[in-house]
Protein backbone atom coordinates (compact mmCIF):
# COMPACT_ATOMS: atom_id res chain seq x y z
CA UNK A 1 0.00 0.00 0.00
CA UNK A 2 1.31 3.84 -0.81
CA UNK A 3 2.14 5.88 2.41
CA UNK A 4 -0.76 8.85 1.94
CA UNK A 5 0.53 12.31 3.54
CA UNK A 6 -2.43 13.68 5.05
CA UNK A 7 -0.45 16.43 6.41
CA UNK A 8 0.35 17.46 2.41
CA UNK A 9 -3.33 16.55 1.51
CA UNK A 10 -4.47 19.46 4.49
CA UNK A 11 -1.67 21.74 3.18
CA UNK A 12 -0.78 22.05 6.57
CA UNK A 13 2.26 21.43 8.85
CA UNK A 14 3.03 18.32 11.23
CA UNK A 15 3.56 20.85 14.13
CA UNK A 16 -0.09 22.39 12.88
CA UNK A 17 -2.51 23.33 15.68
CA UNK A 18 -5.48 21.09 16.02
CA UNK A 19 -6.86 24.73 15.39
CA UNK A 20 -4.66 25.32 12.24
CA UNK A 21 -6.08 21.76 11.39
CA UNK A 22 -9.72 22.65 11.51
CA UNK A 23 -9.56 25.95 9.25
CA UNK A 24 -6.99 24.44 6.83
CA UNK A 25 -9.93 21.61 6.70
CA UNK A 26 -12.65 24.31 5.84
CA UNK A 27 -11.56 26.41 3.37
CA UNK A 28 -10.13 23.10 1.50
CA UNK A 29 -14.33 21.84 2.27
CA UNK A 30 -15.74 25.36 0.64
CA UNK A 31 -13.10 25.50 -2.57
CA UNK A 32 -14.16 21.76 -3.45
CA UNK A 33 -17.57 21.58 -2.31
CA UNK A 34 -19.33 20.20 -5.66
CA UNK A 35 -21.78 23.18 -5.56
CA UNK A 36 -19.62 25.74 -6.38
CA UNK A 37 -16.29 24.04 -7.50
CA UNK A 38 -14.66 24.46 -10.96
CA UNK A 39 -12.40 22.03 -10.40
CA UNK A 40 -12.55 18.80 -12.23
CA UNK A 41 -11.99 16.59 -9.82
CA UNK A 42 -14.04 18.21 -6.97
CA UNK A 43 -15.06 15.16 -5.54
CA UNK A 44 -12.29 13.12 -5.50
CA UNK A 45 -10.90 15.89 -3.81
CA UNK A 46 -13.56 16.13 -0.96
CA UNK A 47 -12.90 12.42 -0.18
CA UNK A 48 -9.25 12.90 0.41
CA UNK A 49 -9.77 15.87 2.64
CA UNK A 50 -12.23 14.14 4.74
CA UNK A 51 -10.34 11.50 5.17
CA UNK A 52 -7.67 13.54 6.34
CA UNK A 53 -9.26 15.66 8.51
CA UNK A 54 -10.84 12.07 9.46
CA UNK A 55 -7.66 11.70 10.67
CA UNK A 56 -5.95 14.37 11.47
CA UNK A 57 -9.15 15.61 13.20
CA UNK A 58 -9.35 13.52 15.61
CA UNK A 59 -6.12 13.72 18.68
CA UNK A 60 -6.28 9.64 18.79
CA UNK A 61 -5.99 9.19 15.22
CA UNK A 62 -3.25 11.45 14.81
CA UNK A 63 -0.98 10.34 17.28
CA UNK A 64 -1.05 7.17 15.81
CA UNK A 65 -0.81 8.29 12.13
CA UNK A 66 1.96 10.50 13.72
CA UNK A 67 3.76 7.62 15.26
CA UNK A 68 3.74 5.63 12.04
CA UNK A 69 5.81 8.69 10.25
CA UNK A 70 8.43 8.48 13.16
CA UNK A 71 11.47 7.10 12.72
CA UNK A 72 11.35 6.65 9.52
CA UNK A 73 10.42 9.38 6.76
CA UNK A 74 7.61 8.62 4.60
CA UNK A 75 6.86 10.31 1.24
CA UNK A 76 3.61 10.42 0.18
CA UNK A 77 2.89 7.45 -2.78
CA UNK A 78 6.17 5.72 -1.23
CA UNK A 79 5.63 1.68 -0.46
CA UNK A 80 4.77 1.29 3.27
CA UNK A 81 4.47 -1.45 5.47
CA UNK A 82 3.32 -0.54 9.44
CA UNK A 83 5.11 -2.54 11.81
CA UNK A 84 3.43 -5.74 13.43
CA UNK A 85 2.76 -4.23 16.82
CA UNK A 86 1.64 -0.38 14.99
CA UNK A 87 -1.35 0.89 16.81
CA UNK A 88 -1.10 -0.92 20.31
CA UNK A 89 -2.47 0.68 23.18
CA UNK A 90 -5.13 3.03 20.77
CA UNK A 91 -8.57 2.50 21.47
CA UNK A 92 -10.77 3.22 18.09
CA UNK A 93 -14.09 4.70 17.95
CA UNK A 94 -15.10 1.71 16.68
CA UNK A 95 -15.52 2.45 13.20
CA UNK A 96 -15.04 5.06 10.45
CA UNK A 97 -15.48 8.77 10.18
CA UNK A 98 -17.14 9.23 7.22
CA UNK A 99 -20.68 7.76 5.78
CA UNK A 100 -20.19 7.21 2.41
CA UNK A 101 -16.22 7.47 1.93
CA UNK A 102 -14.83 4.33 3.17
CA UNK A 103 -11.58 5.77 3.25
CA UNK A 104 -8.18 4.44 0.69
CA UNK A 105 -7.01 1.61 1.32
CA UNK A 106 -4.42 3.22 2.94
CA UNK A 107 -6.91 4.03 5.34
CA UNK A 108 -8.52 1.01 6.43
CA UNK A 109 -5.19 -0.79 7.03
CA UNK A 110 -4.05 2.05 9.12
CA UNK A 111 -7.36 1.43 11.04
CA UNK A 112 -7.36 -2.24 10.74
CA UNK A 113 -5.37 -2.55 13.77
CA UNK A 114 -7.26 0.25 15.97
CA UNK A 115 -9.62 -2.06 17.19
CA UNK A 116 -8.69 -3.57 20.44
CA UNK A 117 -8.85 -1.00 23.32
CA UNK A 118 -12.38 -0.45 21.95
CA UNK A 119 -14.78 -2.69 24.12
CA UNK A 120 -16.90 -0.80 26.37
CA UNK A 121 -19.59 -2.47 27.97
CA UNK A 122 -22.56 -1.10 26.56
CA UNK A 123 -26.46 -2.27 25.21
CA UNK A 124 -25.79 -4.33 21.68
CA UNK A 125 -26.44 -1.74 19.21
CA UNK A 126 -28.01 -1.59 15.64
CA UNK A 127 -25.51 -1.17 12.83
CA UNK A 128 -25.35 2.22 11.38
CA UNK A 129 -26.83 3.08 8.23
CA UNK A 130 -24.77 3.14 5.10
CA UNK A 131 -24.48 5.44 1.97
CA UNK A 132 -23.77 5.09 -1.84
CA UNK A 133 -24.90 5.99 -4.87
CA UNK A 134 -25.53 3.72 -7.84
CA UNK A 135 -25.09 5.40 -11.55
CA UNK A 136 -28.06 3.18 -13.42
CA UNK A 137 -29.59 4.17 -17.38
CA UNK A 138 -32.29 6.51 -18.01
CA UNK A 139 -33.75 2.93 -19.36
CA UNK A 140 -33.55 1.35 -16.08
CA UNK A 141 -35.83 3.58 -14.88
CA UNK A 142 -38.09 3.22 -17.79
CA UNK A 143 -38.35 -0.16 -17.70
CA UNK A 144 -36.99 -1.41 -14.27
CA UNK A 145 -33.71 -3.73 -14.17
CA UNK A 146 -31.60 -5.35 -12.27
CA UNK A 147 -28.16 -4.03 -11.53
CA UNK A 148 -24.97 -5.07 -9.54
CA UNK A 149 -23.10 -2.48 -7.21
CA UNK A 150 -19.71 -2.94 -5.09
CA UNK A 151 -19.47 -1.28 -2.07
CA UNK A 152 -15.90 -1.20 0.16
CA UNK A 153 -17.50 -2.22 3.71
CA UNK A 154 -15.57 -2.42 6.69
CA UNK A 155 -16.40 -5.15 9.58
CA UNK A 156 -14.64 -6.87 12.53
CA UNK A 157 -12.52 -9.93 12.22
CA UNK A 158 -12.72 -12.94 14.44
CA UNK A 159 -9.91 -10.61 16.17
CA UNK A 160 -12.17 -7.81 16.52
CA UNK A 161 -9.62 -6.07 14.34
CA UNK A 162 -11.84 -3.98 11.45
CA UNK A 163 -10.76 -5.47 7.99
CA UNK A 164 -12.22 -3.81 4.76
CA UNK A 165 -13.49 -6.16 1.86
CA UNK A 166 -15.56 -6.01 -1.75
CA UNK A 167 -19.04 -6.54 -1.34
CA UNK A 168 -21.24 -7.07 -4.43
CA UNK A 169 -25.21 -6.70 -4.29
CA UNK A 170 -27.73 -7.40 -7.08
CA UNK A 171 -30.28 -5.01 -6.66
CA UNK A 172 -33.84 -4.54 -8.54
CA UNK A 173 -34.33 -1.20 -9.67
CA UNK A 174 -38.01 -0.35 -9.50
CA UNK A 175 -39.55 1.67 -12.39
CA UNK A 176 -39.90 4.94 -12.44
CA UNK A 177 -37.00 6.07 -10.12
CA UNK A 178 -35.37 9.48 -10.76
CA UNK A 179 -31.80 11.21 -9.96
CA UNK A 180 -31.29 12.20 -6.38
CA UNK A 181 -34.30 9.38 -5.36
CA UNK A 182 -33.27 7.18 -2.50
CA UNK A 183 -33.27 3.59 -2.46
CA UNK A 184 -33.47 1.49 0.67
CA UNK A 185 -32.24 -1.99 1.18
CA UNK A 186 -33.21 -3.29 4.63
CA UNK A 187 -30.30 -4.79 6.52
CA UNK A 188 -27.69 -4.52 4.25
CA UNK A 189 -26.04 -1.35 6.12
CA UNK A 190 -23.35 -2.01 8.72
CA UNK A 191 -23.39 -4.55 11.03
CA UNK A 192 -24.53 -4.34 14.84
CA UNK A 193 -24.88 -6.89 17.75
CA UNK A 194 -28.42 -5.89 17.51
CA UNK A 195 -29.02 -6.30 13.93
CA UNK A 196 -27.52 -4.44 10.74
CA UNK A 197 -28.47 -1.40 9.84
CA UNK A 198 -30.31 -0.27 6.43
CA UNK A 199 -28.07 0.49 3.25
CA UNK A 200 -29.50 4.07 1.12
CA UNK A 201 -28.55 4.05 -2.60
CA UNK A 202 -29.00 7.32 -4.20
CA UNK A 203 -30.01 7.52 -7.95
CA UNK A 204 -28.04 8.56 -10.36
CA UNK A 205 -28.12 8.59 -14.21
CA UNK A 206 -25.47 7.82 -16.35
CA UNK A 207 -25.09 10.84 -18.67
CA UNK A 208 -26.51 10.38 -22.59
CA UNK A 209 -25.55 12.43 -25.34
CA UNK A 210 -28.98 11.23 -26.20
CA UNK A 211 -31.14 12.42 -23.55
CA UNK A 212 -31.41 15.32 -20.80
CA UNK A 213 -33.12 14.64 -17.46
CA UNK A 214 -35.15 17.00 -15.24
CA UNK A 215 -36.90 15.52 -13.15
CA UNK A 216 -39.53 13.28 -14.90
CA UNK A 217 -39.40 14.85 -17.64
CA UNK A 218 -36.97 13.99 -20.42
CA UNK A 219 -35.33 16.63 -23.30
CA UNK A 220 -33.82 14.71 -26.42
CA UNK A 221 -32.98 17.29 -30.03
CA UNK A 222 -34.14 15.54 -32.89
CA UNK A 223 -32.31 16.91 -35.87
CA UNK A 224 -34.86 17.73 -38.65
CA UNK A 225 -34.25 18.61 -42.42
CA UNK A 226 -35.32 21.80 -43.69
CA UNK A 227 -37.60 20.39 -45.69
CA UNK A 228 -39.50 18.33 -43.26
CA UNK A 229 -39.97 21.61 -40.82
CA UNK A 230 -40.90 23.61 -43.85
CA UNK A 231 -43.31 21.14 -44.97
CA UNK A 232 -44.32 19.51 -41.96
CA UNK A 233 -44.78 15.68 -42.25
CA UNK A 234 -44.20 12.33 -40.16
CA UNK A 235 -41.08 11.27 -39.16
CA UNK A 236 -39.56 8.59 -36.63
CA UNK A 237 -37.47 8.99 -33.61
CA UNK A 238 -36.04 7.00 -30.79
CA UNK A 239 -36.97 7.43 -27.44
CA UNK A 240 -35.85 5.96 -23.74
CA UNK A 241 -39.42 3.69 -24.30
CA UNK A 242 -38.71 3.06 -27.93
CA UNK A 243 -39.35 4.45 -31.83
CA UNK A 244 -42.65 6.70 -31.90
CA UNK A 245 -43.87 8.71 -34.99
CA UNK A 246 -44.29 12.06 -34.10
CA UNK A 247 -45.89 14.91 -36.71
CA UNK A 248 -44.02 18.09 -37.35
CA UNK A 249 -45.98 20.79 -37.93
CA UNK A 250 -45.29 22.64 -41.05
CA UNK A 251 -43.22 25.45 -41.11
CA UNK A 252 -41.75 24.45 -37.76
CA UNK A 253 -38.48 26.36 -37.18
CA UNK A 254 -34.97 25.43 -34.64
CA UNK A 255 -35.41 24.90 -31.25
CA UNK A 256 -39.30 24.11 -31.81
CA UNK A 257 -40.35 21.88 -28.83
CA UNK A 258 -42.55 19.40 -29.47
CA UNK A 259 -44.25 18.00 -25.94
CA UNK A 260 -45.31 13.75 -26.02
CA UNK A 261 -47.44 14.19 -22.68
CA UNK A 262 -46.44 11.20 -20.45
CA UNK A 263 -42.91 9.82 -22.11
CA UNK A 264 -41.47 11.06 -20.14
CA UNK A 265 -40.38 9.03 -17.00
CA UNK A 266 -43.35 6.61 -16.25
CA UNK A 267 -44.80 6.54 -12.26
CA UNK A 268 -47.91 8.02 -10.88
CA UNK A 269 -47.21 11.03 -12.40
CA UNK A 270 -45.14 10.14 -15.21
CA UNK A 271 -43.39 12.95 -16.62
CA UNK A 272 -42.97 14.55 -20.41
CA UNK A 273 -40.78 13.90 -22.94
CA UNK A 274 -39.69 17.18 -24.93
CA UNK A 275 -38.28 16.44 -28.60
CA UNK A 276 -36.33 19.76 -29.91
CA UNK A 277 -36.48 20.25 -33.36
CA UNK A 278 -33.24 21.02 -34.38
CA UNK A 279 -32.60 21.36 -38.69
CA UNK A 280 -29.86 19.90 -39.82
CA UNK A 281 -28.85 21.25 -43.77
CA UNK A 282 -27.42 18.80 -46.09
CA UNK A 283 -24.03 19.87 -47.38
CA UNK A 284 -23.05 21.49 -50.67
CA UNK A 285 -20.23 19.88 -51.89
CA UNK A 286 -21.46 17.88 -55.51
CA UNK A 287 -22.64 20.56 -58.38
CA UNK A 288 -25.84 19.53 -57.87
CA UNK A 289 -26.35 20.51 -54.33
CA UNK A 290 -25.10 23.64 -54.87
CA UNK A 291 -27.32 24.28 -57.89
CA UNK A 292 -29.97 23.36 -55.88
CA UNK A 293 -29.28 26.27 -52.92
CA UNK A 294 -28.73 28.43 -55.96
CA UNK A 295 -32.54 27.72 -57.24
CA UNK A 296 -33.98 28.21 -53.89
CA UNK A 297 -31.56 31.55 -53.28
CA UNK A 298 -33.10 32.82 -56.45
CA UNK A 299 -36.39 31.68 -56.28
CA UNK A 300 -37.14 32.14 -52.95
CA UNK A 301 -35.64 35.88 -52.29
CA UNK A 302 -35.91 34.96 -48.14
CA UNK A 303 -33.92 37.14 -46.54
CA UNK A 304 -33.91 36.47 -42.82
CA UNK A 305 -32.33 39.78 -41.77
CA UNK A 306 -34.68 42.08 -43.51
CA UNK A 307 -36.36 44.28 -41.63
CA UNK A 308 -34.17 43.95 -38.37
CA UNK B 1 -23.33 -15.56 -10.36
CA UNK B 2 -26.36 -16.96 -8.01
CA UNK B 3 -25.89 -14.07 -5.93
CA UNK B 4 -29.60 -13.48 -4.60
CA UNK B 5 -31.35 -10.23 -5.60
CA UNK B 6 -31.98 -8.10 -3.55
CA UNK B 7 -35.04 -6.10 -2.95
CA UNK B 8 -34.68 -1.84 -3.29
CA UNK B 9 -37.94 -0.16 -2.15
CA UNK B 10 -37.94 3.78 -3.38
CA UNK B 11 -38.14 6.27 0.03
CA UNK B 12 -40.90 7.99 -1.03
CA UNK B 13 -44.83 7.81 -0.61
CA UNK B 14 -45.48 4.82 1.26
CA UNK B 15 -42.50 3.64 1.86
CA UNK B 16 -41.21 7.68 3.33
CA UNK B 17 -39.41 7.75 6.73
CA UNK B 18 -40.70 8.08 10.10
CA UNK B 19 -38.88 10.08 12.22
CA UNK B 20 -37.09 7.22 14.03
CA UNK B 21 -35.56 5.97 10.71
CA UNK B 22 -34.79 9.60 9.15
CA UNK B 23 -32.74 9.93 12.46
CA UNK B 24 -30.96 6.75 11.90
CA UNK B 25 -29.96 7.28 8.09
CA UNK B 26 -28.68 10.70 9.55
CA UNK B 27 -26.70 9.05 12.49
CA UNK B 28 -28.40 11.66 14.60
CA UNK B 29 -30.53 12.07 17.55
CA UNK B 30 -34.24 12.04 16.92
CA UNK B 31 -34.16 15.56 19.05
CA UNK B 32 -31.84 16.70 16.06
CA UNK B 33 -34.89 16.17 13.40
CA UNK B 34 -37.81 17.42 15.65
CA UNK B 35 -35.68 20.62 16.80
CA UNK B 36 -35.32 20.63 12.45
CA UNK B 37 -38.52 20.41 11.61
CA UNK B 38 -40.07 22.46 14.70
CA UNK B 39 -38.29 25.12 13.40
CA UNK B 40 -39.17 24.83 9.55
CA UNK B 41 -35.58 23.39 8.39
CA UNK B 42 -37.21 20.11 7.76
CA UNK B 43 -41.01 19.35 6.03
CA UNK B 44 -41.79 23.21 5.52
CA UNK B 45 -44.03 22.27 2.90
CA UNK B 46 -45.35 19.01 3.40
CA UNK B 47 -48.67 18.02 3.94
CA UNK B 48 -49.71 16.63 7.36
CA UNK B 49 -49.28 13.04 7.77
CA UNK B 50 -52.17 11.47 9.81
CA UNK B 51 -49.58 8.66 11.19
CA UNK B 52 -46.91 11.14 12.02
CA UNK B 53 -44.35 12.84 9.99
CA UNK B 54 -43.03 10.96 7.09
CA UNK B 55 -39.82 11.86 5.25
CA UNK B 56 -39.04 11.29 1.50
CA UNK B 57 -36.21 10.94 -0.38
CA UNK B 58 -35.75 15.18 -1.16
CA UNK B 59 -36.00 15.38 3.09
CA UNK B 60 -33.43 12.73 3.80
CA UNK B 61 -30.75 14.32 1.23
CA UNK B 62 -31.62 17.78 2.58
CA UNK B 63 -31.06 16.17 6.28
CA UNK B 64 -28.16 14.60 5.39
CA UNK B 65 -26.62 17.45 4.13
CA UNK B 66 -27.54 20.02 6.86
CA UNK B 67 -25.73 17.59 9.42
CA UNK B 68 -23.22 18.11 7.34
CA UNK B 69 -22.48 21.54 7.19
CA UNK B 70 -23.31 21.95 10.72
CA UNK B 71 -20.89 19.41 11.79
CA UNK B 72 -17.82 20.53 9.58
CA UNK B 73 -18.57 24.01 10.05
CA UNK B 74 -20.17 24.26 13.84
CA UNK B 75 -22.68 26.02 12.05
CA UNK B 76 -25.82 26.74 13.73
CA UNK B 77 -29.07 25.15 12.51
CA UNK B 78 -30.07 28.35 10.34
CA UNK B 79 -27.08 29.24 8.42
CA UNK B 80 -26.82 25.82 7.53
CA UNK B 81 -30.14 25.40 6.52
CA UNK B 82 -29.41 28.55 4.47
CA UNK B 83 -26.23 26.86 2.99
CA UNK B 84 -28.27 24.02 1.55
CA UNK B 85 -31.43 26.11 0.61
CA UNK B 86 -28.55 28.10 -1.93
CA UNK B 87 -27.16 24.59 -2.72
CA UNK B 88 -30.37 22.98 -3.59
CA UNK B 89 -31.39 26.32 -5.80
CA UNK B 90 -28.39 25.85 -7.75
CA UNK B 91 -28.82 22.47 -8.15
CA UNK B 92 -32.14 22.84 -9.26
CA UNK B 93 -31.35 25.55 -12.07
CA UNK B 94 -28.31 23.98 -12.85
CA UNK B 95 -30.86 21.00 -13.62
CA UNK B 96 -33.05 23.75 -16.22
CA UNK B 97 -29.10 24.76 -17.75
CA UNK B 98 -28.65 20.54 -18.85
CA UNK B 99 -32.04 20.44 -19.63
CA UNK B 100 -31.87 23.22 -21.64
CA UNK B 101 -28.99 21.76 -23.62
CA UNK B 102 -27.04 24.58 -21.83
CA UNK B 103 -23.52 23.50 -20.86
Amino acid sequence: MEYKDYYQTLGVAKTASEEEIKKAYRKLVRKYHPDVSKEADAQKKTQEINEAYGVLGDAEKRAAYDELGRGQQYRAGQEFRPPPDWGRGFGGNGGFGGDDAMGSDFFADLFANLGGGRRRQQAPRRGEDSHASITIDLADSYHGATRGISLMVAERDAQDRIVTRERTLSVNIPKGVTAGQQLRLSGQGQPGAAGPGDLYLEIQFRPDARYRVDGRDVYETVPVTPWEMALGGEIEVGTPSGKVTVTVPAGSQSGRKLRLRGRGIPGKEAGDLYLLLEVVLPPAHTDKQRELYQTMAREMAFNPRAGG
Amino acid sequence: MGQAILTAVVVDDEAALTLEELARACAVEPEWVVQHVRTGILLDDAPEHSGGWRFTSADLVRARRLCQIERTFEANDDVAALVVDLSEEIRRLRGKLNAAGVK
